[in-house]
């Protein structure tokens, strides 16, 4: 019986160790496919590639030193070799120079990276606790005045694109009101202070929540409108629970795995929706530097900032079903039945009585 | 006795965009310390509404329009959302109908239990809470209760959940027990066990139990009294005993003669005609009128009062007035026979041929639950079908029946096995194309939930039409739109219904479309899948009659599958027992009714609850317990 | 029980929505100027009797802009829905069809090319493309914003294709184009139908976006979006009609869509909260 019960437990460590070790393999063959994609991407788009390496250089080379080069960078190569040489060189972290900053792009990235994380990070959270809270609000009030009001407002908000929406907002609270600056991410000379930090977050963050957040409310507000039809939600109504325990105790409970899910697969939205405020507000971000490799052509940045997103994407996407597979306690529930069927020496199915 | 719970003229609507739907008409009653009484009614008649009001669980759309409900003196329709809070649980405590929906599935069942404990006993610790929670499992006969309360509600059965939720019900020791179809969704087996824990939870705790529900023979096992509703009103209300063995109102009378297990030998069931009023624009006078065989001219102008048969006995028909004619239940029975002897003229003749139109040979299908582990749905089923014979197969929730049917149409691929059509093998690839137009046509498959397996964005006649559209048959009426009306009539549907869509009709009138479209290819096998399960009572009747018209006139043999054994009983020649996935039993309907061999067959038939409350109260209930599904 | 909630179609928004189409369409006998004419003497004026809305930092006169552009905005939206919805419809089927190996392969290329943020996608498709015309970048955007439709698509046509009713058809001998046509597409189309005007609406969005910050249409081809891209320039000298006229129609247009939509999308009488 013991032996039996340590060969259980070894069994479904191994099986769990193998779910996770196939999720691994799935986030390194996305990241091996999105590169390809990307890579023979880069290779359509026009322009001479050894400007992307030598930059003005490359205009002023001659014919030998030309062919010279393109040799020694392999770019006379078909493209899946040219692709071998790039994936070696990038794993010796080479990813090439960026045309305009005559630097090697990771570190150039590297000073910019802080600056997107801070903008995105705290925009993501406030976001979703706000839109957690709204949901919650307008379920609570479902189809009475209060929600039909916030629903619609949310209906118009969500409607106005991200870029006016700031064009918007430094037009009303920089140019005509003065209250907050407008471009940057700290005032020349304050790089360390916090306070000054703050104040230039501001209105970049007020984009980026508003444009993103109705969005996820309505979500969630979606999830819970199910959640408060389940019968459950009657039985514990007449178990004699307040409606304020029947919503905190059982309905929150229960859409929390897809809120999380939403969360963790909302991330490609609002990294993109960054890059776009960022611009505006001329803030030393990824998505700046993005714009402007985008405009000056300079495609061993725009790469290196695709490989990027697109890994942490593909991470959070896969958390997400991690997520939905693993954290659901309605999965969680099925193993522990599993574990105690063992124990009482039962085989199979349910419990019948 | 005094009255526990009284209920005065209470009125309850819902307000929709086609009008006020009245649920619940002028509802008085009474409850007693003790005592168990039964509301019963089809679906949609205001039992659970009226069942829900009695908690204030309505949802904001419905409005209490006048009436007052009294407990022990209060009245719950003046009180506030927090007073009737306080109330729930402690004073009058509920069961729901799908213990399957109706436990939380992200909490440990000892959590919910502990719950309804904590809130009806605020001053219990930690460790008294849990032996609360283990005596309440235990009570309503969960046993290793310690063990079993850590697990989540997906590892319980239906019959487990439901016990759960009793436990939850009486955990703030309430004193009216709401139980609404609390054993509707179960097998027979286990709904007789739910049955008898109420029973038994009742006579310790002394509670009254008000119960909800469609079936009279589940009615007859437990109740003291019994109110019958028809469109939000109780017609007819009384002890069991004299609403059973003597019924006065005709909507009584009806619903005790359209069950199978009452018309013994009855070659066609009684059928009310028509089906019941949606509460919207309710007809004037007497709502049961349009229904009633009997009606009088006053039943179309007013409404009948109740009349008083006895101190305890009182019914709604202007029958029982002093100037109407002398009708009973006899009447009843004679118009009965009358359409009996008619249908025995028209179709005496003997319609099972002898030549098997369908073997089903050594048929095993599994199912995979995980990676490497199977369940065998299927196990060596074995049997064949005679050309013009109706034959039932008959099991539990999960006993491969269905399945087995999935086979038979080329749904599923089985393991091993073979299933031989007009002598067609339809898992050989070239035989079954070869006769690729036979398997088409002669073969039709009806299943249970005519909702979703109608288009809803097709007409009555397109869908009655599709299979001669893709078998490309020249309709041998003119057009396809003469031909469907023919099949519309030939099931009893009206020709108007052409235009419109699956939606806009009632559940007996779409099975009656399913039907039409099987029947429009001169199908010789109509596979059946449950097909009136979800039908109402008198809907039923007129379905199953239905089936049996297509039988004797058309001469095709019909797979029923069905978990109702009286339906069965009273349709089919011959049947099949399964059990867990293996055909236990199989013989002539009589020997196998009247003389079961496997220990299951015995259980099953002894479980079925009959509407005759003086033999059910007696019953005592065995379970079979065989073996389980065997897993791979 | 369920309650049908009365949804009575949105008048209003199909009203305005149909006003600004049609002024867009007949554009010329609304204009009062000709809108790509450098008035250089009456830049950045504000909204009188002779400019109805103003003139942009180039002197162009907005009043006619608008209607002009938004001929072109509202074509982008048409023509890049139209290329996108007919690429997801054919994937998103041919993943809901096809066996579960195949499906998956599908849904996991489609997550690795939703990683990349479709800006920089289209920035680097309109590199291949070269110079950004009108046909060009509507074009980009149908190419890049067909995979959430797609996926919509492919659930659908799951969720269908597991319907009793195909079974039954199935059953009956009907073909996959038999089912295709009578079972699946008249099911499809409300979806279909909310999706495309969804649809409309974001690439309108993208090309306003793309526009304003100068890697879609240049300024002398004038639509909302490209009249925006003054926007940063008109901050300096506060003319902030330049900048809220645009958007002003940007945002009715889309809210109207928006609100189309919703309308289109079904939703079947919901039972009431047990809550």
């Amino acid at each position: 019986m013991n032996a039996n019960k340590s060969a259980r437990k070894k069994r479904k460590y191994k099986d769990k160790a193998l779910y996770y070790l196939k999720k691994l393999a799935l986030f390194v063959i996305s990241v091996f496919v999105l590169s390809i994609i990307v890579f023979w991407l880069s290779r359509l788009t026009p322009g001479d590639p050894l400007m992307a390496y030598y930059g003005e250089r490359a205009s002023q080379m001659g014919e030998a030193e030309r062919a010279h080069a393109l040799t020694r960078l392999g770019l006379d190569q078909p493209t899946l070799t040219q692709y071998i040489y790039w994936l070696k060189n990038a794993f010796e972290g080479d990813f090439g120079i960026s045309y305009k900053y005559k630097q090697p792009v990771l570190s150039v990235i590297a000073g910019r990276l802080l600056n997107t994380a801070l903008l995105g990070g705290i925009s993501f959270v406030l976001m979703f606790i706000l839109a957690l809270l709204l949901g919650i609000f307008c379920i609570w009030h479902e189809d009475r005045l209060a929600d039909k009001i916030l629903c619609k407002v949310g209906t118009i908000i969500s409607c106005i694109p991200e870029f006016w929406l700031s064009l918007v907002l430094i037009l009303v609270f920089a140019v005509i009101l003065h209250i907050a600056p407008s471009s940057g991410a700290y005032t020349i000379g304050h790089s360390g202070d916090v306070a000054d930090r703050i104040r230039h977050l501001i209105l970049p963050l007020i984009a980026v929540i508003l444009s993103h957040l109705w969005y996820y409310t309505y979500m969630i507000r979606n999830k819970l409108a199910e959640e408060v039809r389940e019968d459950y939600v009657l039985l514990a109504k007449a178990k004699g629970l307040s409606r304020r325990d029947i919503m905190f105790k059982h309905c929150i409970r229960g859409i929390l795995p897809a809120y999380f899910s939403i969360m963790a697969i909302s991330i490609p939205h609002v990294v993109g929706g960054t890059y776009i405020v960022e611009m505006l507000f001329s803030y030393p971000g990824i998505g700046t530097l993005s714009y402007e490799a985008a405009q000056l052509h300079d495609y061993n940045m725009l790469m290196v900032l695709c490989i990027i997103t697109g890994v942490v994407v593909i991470f959070f996407n896969i958390l997400s079903q991690i997520i939905n597979e693993r954290i659901d306690p309605r999965i969680k529930a099925r193993e522990k039945t599993e574990e105690i069927y063992e124990s009482l020496g039962e085989n199979g199915g349910v419990i019948n009585g | 006795m005094p009255n526990l719970l009284k209920v005065n003229d209470l009125s309850v609507s819902f307000f929709s965009p086609q009008g006020e739907l009245e649920a619940v008409r002028n509802v008085s009653f009474s409850l007693n310390e003790g005592e168990t009484l039964a509301l019963v009614g089809e679906s949609g008649c205001g039992k659970s509404v009226l069942c829900k009001s009695l908690m204030g669980l309505l949802h904001s759309g419905a409005v209490i329009k006048n009436g007052e409900i009294l407990l022990q003196g209060k009245d719950l329709v003046k009180m506030s959302e927090s007073e009737l809070c306080n109330l729930r649980g402690s004073e009058i405590a509920m069961v729901f109908q799908d213990p399957m929906t109706s436990l939380n599935p992200t909490l440990t069942i000892e959590k919910q239990v502990a719950e309804a404990v904590r809130i009806h006993n605020p001053g219990l610790s930690k460790a008294e809470i849990h032996d609360r929670v283990i005596q309440l499992l235990e009570s309503v006969g969960i046993g290793q209760a310690s063990e079993l309360c850590k697990l989540y509600p997906a590892s319980f059965s239906g019959g487990m959940r439901q016990r759960v939720v009793i436990a939850i019900a009486l955990a703030g020791n309430p004193k009216i027990l709401l139980a609404d179809e609390p054993t509707t969704a179960l097998d027979v087996t286990i709904q007789a066990q739910i049955l008898d824990v109420l029973k038994d939870v009742q006579k310790k705790l002394g509670l009254s139990i008000i119960l909800v529900s469609h079936d009279l023979g589940v009615v007859a096992k437990i109740a003291d009294r019994v109110a019958i509703m028809y469109a939000g009103k109780i017609v007819e209300i009384g002890m069991a005993d004299e609403v059973y063995y003597d019924p006065r109102h005709p909507y009584t009378w009806g619903l005790l003669r359209t069950l199978p297990a009452l018309s013994d030998g009855k070659h066609e069931l009684y059928t009310i005609p028509g089906a019941p009023p949606t509460g919207i624009n309710l007809p004037k006078g007497d709502a049961f009128a349009p229904r009633n065989p009997f009606a009088l001219p006053i039943d179309f102008e007013k409404e009948p009062p109740m009349f008083r048969i006895s101190d305890t006995h009182y019914a709604a028909t202007w029958l029982l007035d002093k100037g109407a004619p002398d009708i009973s239940l006899n009447s009843l029975d004679s118009i009965v026979s009358k359409q009996e002897a008619m249908m025995q003229h028209k179709s005496g003749k003997k319609t099972v041929r002898d030549e098997n139109i369908l073997e089903v040979e050594h048929l095993s299908h599994r199912f995979k639950i995980r990676r490497g582990v199977y369940v065998n749905a299927v196990k060596d089923v074995s049997f064949n079908i005679k050309a013009g014979e109706i034959f039932g197969l008959v099991g539990e929730s999960g006993s491969g029946k269905s399945t087995v049917a999935s086979c038979i149409m080329n749904i599923y691929y089985p393991l091993k096995g073979s299933v031989r059509f007009k002598g067609i093998d339809i898992f050989n690839p070239k035989e079954a194309s070869k006769n690729k137009d036979i398997l088409k046509t002669k073969r039709q498959l009806i299943f249970q939930d005519s909702s979703s397996s109608l288009n809803q964005r097709m007409t009555i006649e397109d869908i009655i039409s599709e299979p001669m559209v893709i078998n490309r048959i020249k309709p041998e009426r003119g057009s396809m739109k003469a031909e469907a009306e023919y099949q519309m009539k030939y099931v009893g549907l009206d020709a108007s219904y052409a235009k419109r869509y699956p939606p806009e009709l009632s559940g007996g009138q779409r099975q009656r479309v399913a039907i039409a479209r099987a029947v429009s290819m001169d199908a010789e096998l109509l596979v059946a899948d449950e097909p009136v399960a979800s039908l109402d009572a008198s809907i039923q009747a007129q379905v199953i009659n239905l089936f049996r018209h297509l039988r004797d006139e058309h001469g095709c043999a019909i797979l029923f599958i069905a978990h109702d054994l009286a339906m069965v009983k009273y349709l089919c020649d011959r049947v099949g027992v399964m059990y867990r996935g293996k055909l236990v039993e199989i013989g002539d309907t009589a020997e196998v009714f009247n003389n079961p061999q496997h220990e299951y067959t015995k259980s099953l038939l002894a479980a079925i609850p009959k509407p005759d409350p003086r033999s059910e109260r007696q019953k005592e209930i065995h379970i079979y317990r065989g073996e389980t599904h065997e897993c791979e | 029980m369920d309650k049908h909630s009365s949804r009575r179609p949105p008048v209003i928004s199909i009203g305005i929505l149909a006003l600004i189409s049609l002024a867009c369409l007949f554009s010329e006998v609304i204009m009062t100027k000709d809108p790509s004419y450098l008035d250089l003497y009456n830049c950045n004026v504000a909204p009188n009797s002779e400019f109805l809305f103003g003139t942009d930092t180039l002197g162009r006169d907005i009043f006619s802009m608008i209607w002009y552009g938004g001929r072109i905005s509202l074509f982008i939206g048409l023509l890049s829905t139209l290329i996108s919805t007919v690429i997801a419809v054919v994937f998103g089927a041919l993943s809901g069809m096809a066996p579960k190996w195949l499906d998956d392969i599908l849904m996991r290329f489609t997550e690795i090319l939703l990683s990349v943020p479709s800006l920089l996608l289209i920035v680097l498709l309109q590199a291949i493309f070269g110079d950004a015309g009108t046909l060009s970048i509507a074009v980009v955007i149908g190419l890049t914003g067909w995979i959430s439709i797609a996926k919509i698509v492919r659930t659908e046509v799951r969720q269908l294709s597991g319907s009793r009713y195909i079974i039954a058809s199935r059953c009956m001998g009907g073909s996959f184009f038999h089912i295709l046509w009578r079972h699946l597409t008249p099911n499809f189309f409300p979806t279909i139908m909310f999706m495309i005007v969804m649809n409309i609406r974001s690439a309108i969005v993208a090309e306003s976006t793309l526009s304003f910050m100068g890697i879609g249409l240049p300024i002398e081809v004038i639509s909302w979006g490209s009249m925006l891209s003054l926007a940063q320039r008109a901050m300096l000298t506060g003319s902030y009609w330049i900048i809220v006229i645009p958007g002003v129609f940007l945002v009715l247009t889309i809210f109207c869509m928006t609100e189309i939509g919703n309308y289109l999308r079904k939703t079947s009488g919901r039972r009431a909260s047990n809550l």
